[in-house]
């Protein structure tokens, strides 16, 4: 099976989809001649025209706008915000437009916005964001991050297919440093299911993104020491995986909760929120939350380091934890 | 296969006139009852916007449609949801919350939309219609049956963003978008002198690349004829056209609204170019209809709307659990045939 | 079938409006749609057009009245052409009245002290506050009956973790398999005698099906807090009578016909009882009295209380010094009080200083009531209905009207001989009434 990254998990997933549906098509700045700022869609224009890959203007509104009125039209549109940072000049059409429509009147909108997020990368406070939270708090959208190339083949299917509007991050740390085995059949992995990346019993970590990986690196050095973690990846964060949740709580008893995101108004609240209502019996410990700082994602390397989440400061709260 | 007509005549047969004033009647009767007797019964609640002394856009504008044509209104559109075929009763019931509508109590005002019909409702952030008539235009294009998009906005509204990228947009994608421009005057209590720097919006047409043109609102065979010819234009596969319709808000902004703030002299100047009373002299002049025929068609209406109120008033109100449904779109659709993709995918 | 009117919402932040104009007076007729008041808000004037056809039978809101948004502001009495309510709607709010509604509870401790108890029965251990856990280690020293006290912790600062607790339910099996032929099972550890911080059962009447949840208005809770107040207060205790109505009958009936010509209003059986009850409590000055501490405080005015049922509640408007009115004073007081407790224009006075309370079980078909004594009255009396039945008359059956009347009294201070001998006198007034009722 070929070895694929990250980023050409995705690029299969689009392109598959792409001959698969004559519905489905691309619009975004840069995707079509040049194949996008991350080459996510290189080669896509040759083989299927420029009536299907649009370059657009800068002009994220109108962007996800056209994305909106194509999907009422019939169409599957698949609108890349360049950053997912420049996602916030399209608010009002994702949230307002997008989100609402068929709660209001009922029409299907299957369109799926896309885009590279997440920090790591020395890209500053515009490159670097994670702002997922402002669609997980919108009632009719979904919202999905895979973690791994597997995933994010699968999951970039099951959202062109969605006859709902989806968020799809993209980490963009992750696109060239992850690799495995991607099939190249057609697979679809559900949107709204949580996966074990690693099973244990004396801690879980839920997290998502490339926190994925930091929590699983963390779980292998506390491994040496007697301590048994289990990794919880979300997937998809709208509608989360509630059962999933619950499950690694009750059979671990102590949690955490990871991710690169800010802290508050941040996933984890939600979570620990969750487990203090519904497994509040199974808790041998405090929730602990690891998370980004309140700030922006500063530009400096000892800044943007400080700033993240890494393995270190996992494991020295797990093994706090640990000890309570 | 491309569609032969490519614009209704500018000199409308007798037929079509009688159908504007019909709708032109209809409209301002309607919502007469609406903002002025129902609203203050406290049978609707909520916002209500009318577009009072502005008919004569949403007749002329929407009559110029076929089949396969998308229309994107605004809230000073009434007739352009009747001509397209919505129900009084359907439009009224909406307006009172009522579970059996196309909303099903969800939205109020004309937040009223159906892909079959051909019509996308806004959203109250204004400004948002224009980029999603650029997709819809977009896909029309492709499927080259040379149907268009009309999306309808206020001269408030053009001041936002998302307009100016759509007009961009379908400029530069050469989209077969018509934007109709009510310039009503004022955008609640903002005149236009504090709305935009240019004496009239025509001008931004051209910013755009596309023909931009100043007509009288108020005239509906000036409407009608205007948005025949854009429409005719982006049937042929010439790109898009910008009209600015010059109107005037005879109402306040809601109807909570007492507009104050409009100098009373505006007021009576327009009121002489009311367009129903214009097209009444012309038909009454031309002899296309009497008198009486005018009396009767007013009593017909009259009649209409009395039984399409007494039909939305007999409409139960939705159970408080529904208010959970329909949030996303699946196999098992809340919203039942509505909800799933309405139009197959075409190439 | 009558409409309500309401003061419409002009406006999303607007909360009320003031009428400025009746456009039509009480009793004058309107067409639908037709004007019918104005009004004035923060955002707009406006002329309300009337939601149907009809006479406007009530005005209640007067001009230059300011009031909230859908508060009902009149009535109108259609003729079919009203609109009903359609289905599902909400609950309308109905304006509170202008009245206090009945008199102000005792001073009683208001709290129901919730007695939080542990589940799991009395046996079940509990933990206190000074072992240190976690809510899965409690839960699982529940579930094996471990007394935490007993447990060792390893946990930070001593605390018992889930390790521990599980440590110890395993030793303390294999312990008592080791054990096998000593004495029967592992003691139950005794509840620890200091107060627990036990987990608190789930809430009483807690219901797992679907509910509609209904917060009560103002005057519900006044009432509901007055019964049960008046319970706790004093010592009920009931007794019925039952009385023959024929005399009461048929003066009524010879004499109402002339009564309404002269009085304007209709002559009802109320009158007759109230003042059979003023002339009893003559007799018996006890029934009028109040308690106060280890006192009994005597009122010499008989202030007698009218119970009215309301669509919204209950209400006790009382007719004053009735010892001093006779038959037709008190039949207008009647009257009067009853139009206003309906229209909603009684005053603060108007159900203050009861010393005695009369009510009417019997107007909704009950032949007779044990009802709550009204504090901070001793005793109550319920009216049954008057029904004809078979008595015996002379060792005969004989078809009379007659009525059941019970006394609900205070046996604190009032005791049964007394309670009947007021009954009693009732019943012989009733009986043998002869007042003259013109």
């Amino acid at each position: 099976m070929p070895v694929l990254t990250y980023l050409e998990a995705i690029r299969q997933g689009i392109w598959e989809e792409m001959e698969r549906d004559p519905s489905v098509f691309l619009l975004g700045e840069d995707i079509g001649a040049y194949g996008g700022a991350f080459k996510v869609t290189a080669g896509m224009l040759e083989k299927f025209g420029e009536e299907r890959v649009i370059d657009t203007p800068i002009s994220e509104a109108a962007i996800v706008g056209a994305a909106v009125g194509a999907a009422l039209m019939g169409m599957r549109p698949v609108a890349e915000m360049q950053f997912m940072d420049f996602i916030a000049c399209g608010f009002d059409q994702i949230v307002n437009m997008a989100a609402k429509m068929h709660y209001r009147w009922g029409p299907a909108v299957p369109m799926v916005v896309r885009g590279p997020s997440g920090a790591g990368v020395h890209g500053g406070p515009f490159h670097s964001q994670s702002n997922e939270m402002w669609f997980v708090h919108t009632p009719g959208l979904k919202v999905v991050m895979p973690a791994t190339a597997y995933d994010a083949k699968g999951l970039i299917k099951a959202a062109i297919r969605d006859d709902n509007p989806v968020i799809f991050y993209e980490h963009k740390f992750l696109y060239r440093r992850i690799k495995e085995e991607v099939p190249e059949e057609d697979y679809v992995i559900p949107i709204g299911k949580a996966a074990v990346r690693r099973e244990g019993n004396d801690m879980a970590v839920i997290t998502y993104g490339a926190m994925v990986w930091t929590a699983l690196e963390a779980a292998q050095e506390l491994e040496k020491d007697g301590l048994s973690l289990e990794v919880v990846d979300l997937r998809t964060l709208l509608p989360y995986d509630e059962e999933a949740v619950l499950a690694s709580v009750r059979k671990c008893n102590k949690v955490i909760l990871l991710h690169e995101d800010t802290r508050t108004g941040d996933m984890a609240g939600e979570l620990a929120a969750l487990i203090a209502e519904k497994a509040f019996e199974d808790l041998d410990g405090p929730i602990l939350r690891i998370t980004a700082p309140d700030t922006p994602v500063p530009f400096s390397p000892p800044l943007e380091e400080y700033f993240l989440p890494n393995t270190r400061k996992v494991i020295e709260a797990a093994r706090k934890l640990a000890e309570f | 296969m491309r569609s032969t007509i490519l614009a209704r005549s500018s000199t409308p047969d007798a037929a079509t006139l009688e159908r504007m004033l019909y709708y032109l009647k209809l409209t301002r009767e309607a919502e007469l009852r609406i903002e002025q007797v129902l609203y203050r019964q406290g049978k609707i609640v909520g916002g209500v916007y009318v577009g009072r002394g502005q008919e004569a856009i949403g007749v002329g504008s929407a009559l110029q449609l076929i089949e396969g044509d998308v229309v994107l209104p605004s809230h000073r559109d009434f007739s352009s949801f009747l001509i397209r075929g919505f129900s009084l009763a359907d439009i009224f019931a909406n307006w009172m919350g009522r579970a059996d509508t196309p909303t099903r109590g969800r939205e109020n005002t004309l937040h009223i939309g159906d892909m079959k019909r051909g019509v996308i409702p806004i959203i109250s952030p204004l400004g948002g219609t224009s980029p999603v008539a650029c997709g819809v235009g977009m896909v029309l294009k492709r499927r080259g049956h040379g149907n268009v998009a009309l999306v309808h906005l206020g001269e408030g509204t053009t001041s936002l963003g998302q307009v100016h990228e759509a007009m961009n947009m379908a400029g530069v994608m050469k989209l077969p978008v018509v934007f109709i421009c009510n310039n009503n005057g004022y955008a609640y209590s903002t005149p236009v002198e504090k709305q935009f720097a240019v004496r009239n919006l025509a001008v931004r047409g051209p910013a755009y690349g596309m023909p931009g043109k100043t007509i009288d609102g108020n005239d509906v065979l000036v409407v009608y004829g205007a948005v025949g010819e854009a429409v005719a234009r982006a049937r042929q596969g010439k790109g898009p056209s910008f009209l600015e319709c010059m109107t005037f808000r005879m109402t306040g902004h809601s109807a909570h609204d007492a507009a104050e703030y409009v100098p009373a002299r505006l007021l009576r100047e327009w009121a002489e170019k009311d367009p129903i009373q214009r097209l009444e002299k012309y038909l009454l002049t031309e002899n296309i209809l009497t008198r009486q025929q005018i009396n009767d068609l007013e009593r017909r209406i009259q009649a209409e709307i009395d039984a399409a109120i007494a039909d939305a008033e007999a409409r139960a109100l939705p159970k408080g659990e529904t208010a959970l449904e329909g949030v996303y779109c699946g196999p098992d659709c809340w919203w039942g045939k509505a909800g799933v993709r309405s139009q197959k995918s075409e190439v | 079938m009558p409409t309500n009117v309401i003061m419409p919402q002009m406006g999303e932040s607007v909360a009320e409006g003031t009428i400025t104009k009746w456009l039509r007076k009480v009793g004058e007729p309107v067409g639908r749609d037709e004007p019918l008041f104005e009004i004035s808000t923060d955002k707009v004037d406006a002329e309300i057009p009337s939601p149907a056809a009809g006479i406007l039978s009530q005005i209640l809101v007067k001009e230059n009245e300011t009031v909230a948004v859908n508060t009902v502001v009149g009535v109108i009495d259609g003729e079919g052409a009203a609109v009903a309510a359609p289905a599902t709607e909400a609950e309308e709010e109905v304006p509170s009245p202008p009245a206090v509604p009945a008199a102000a509870p005792p001073p009683t401790s208001a709290a129901s002290a919730s007695v939080v108890t542990a589940a799991g029965g009395p046996s079940a251990p509990t933990a206190t506050l000074e072992v240190r856990s976690s809510p899965l280690v409690r839960r699982i020293a529940q579930d094996n009956q471990v007394d935490l006290t007993q447990v060792q912790g390893t946990g930070l600062g001593g605390r018992i973790s889930k390790k521990d607790i599980l440590a110890y339910v395993e030793q303390r099996r294999s312990a008592a398999a080791g054990r096998a032929t000593a004495a029967p099972a592992p003691s139950v550890q005794p509840p620890s005698a200091t107060p627990a911080a036990v987990q608190p059962a789930p809430a009483p009447g807690t219901f797992a099906g679907p509910t509609q949840v209904v917060p009560m208005t103002p005057m519900r809770r006044q009432i509901a807090e007055h019964m049960v107040a008046s319970k706790r207060t004093s010592a009920h205790v009931y007794t019925v009578f039952e009385v023959e109505m024929t005399k009461v009958v048929e003066a009524r009936e010879r004499q109402r016909g002339e009564f309404e010509r002269r009085n304007g209003f209709k002559l009802t059986y109320t009158p007759f009882f109230v003042r059979a009850a003023v002339e009893a409590i003559r007799e018996t000055p006890v029934i009028n009295s109040s308690v106060d501490g280890a006192n009994l405080v005597y009122k010499r005015d008989v202030n007698v209380g009218i119970a009215v049922a309301l669509e919204t509640g209950l209400i006790v408007p009382v007719i004053k010094r009735a010892d001093e009115k006779n038959f037709l004073g008190i039949a207008r007081a009647v009257q009067d009080l009853a139009e206003r407790a309906r229209t909603k224009r009684l005053s603060v006075e108007d159900v203050q200083g009861g010393t005695f309370t009369i009510t009417n079980p019997g107007s909704f078909g009950g032949l007779f009531g044990l009802p709550i004594i009204n504090q901070p009255q001793v005793a109550i009396l319920g009216v049954g209905a008057i029904e004809k039945r078979p008595v015996v008359r002379d060792d005969a059956i004989a078809i009379r009207s007659m009525a059941y009347l019970s006394l609900s009294y205070d046996h604190r201070v009032v005791d049964g001989a007394v309670a009947e001998k007021f009954l009693g006198r009732i019943k012989q007034m009733l009986e043998n009434w002869d007042e003259p009722v013109l």
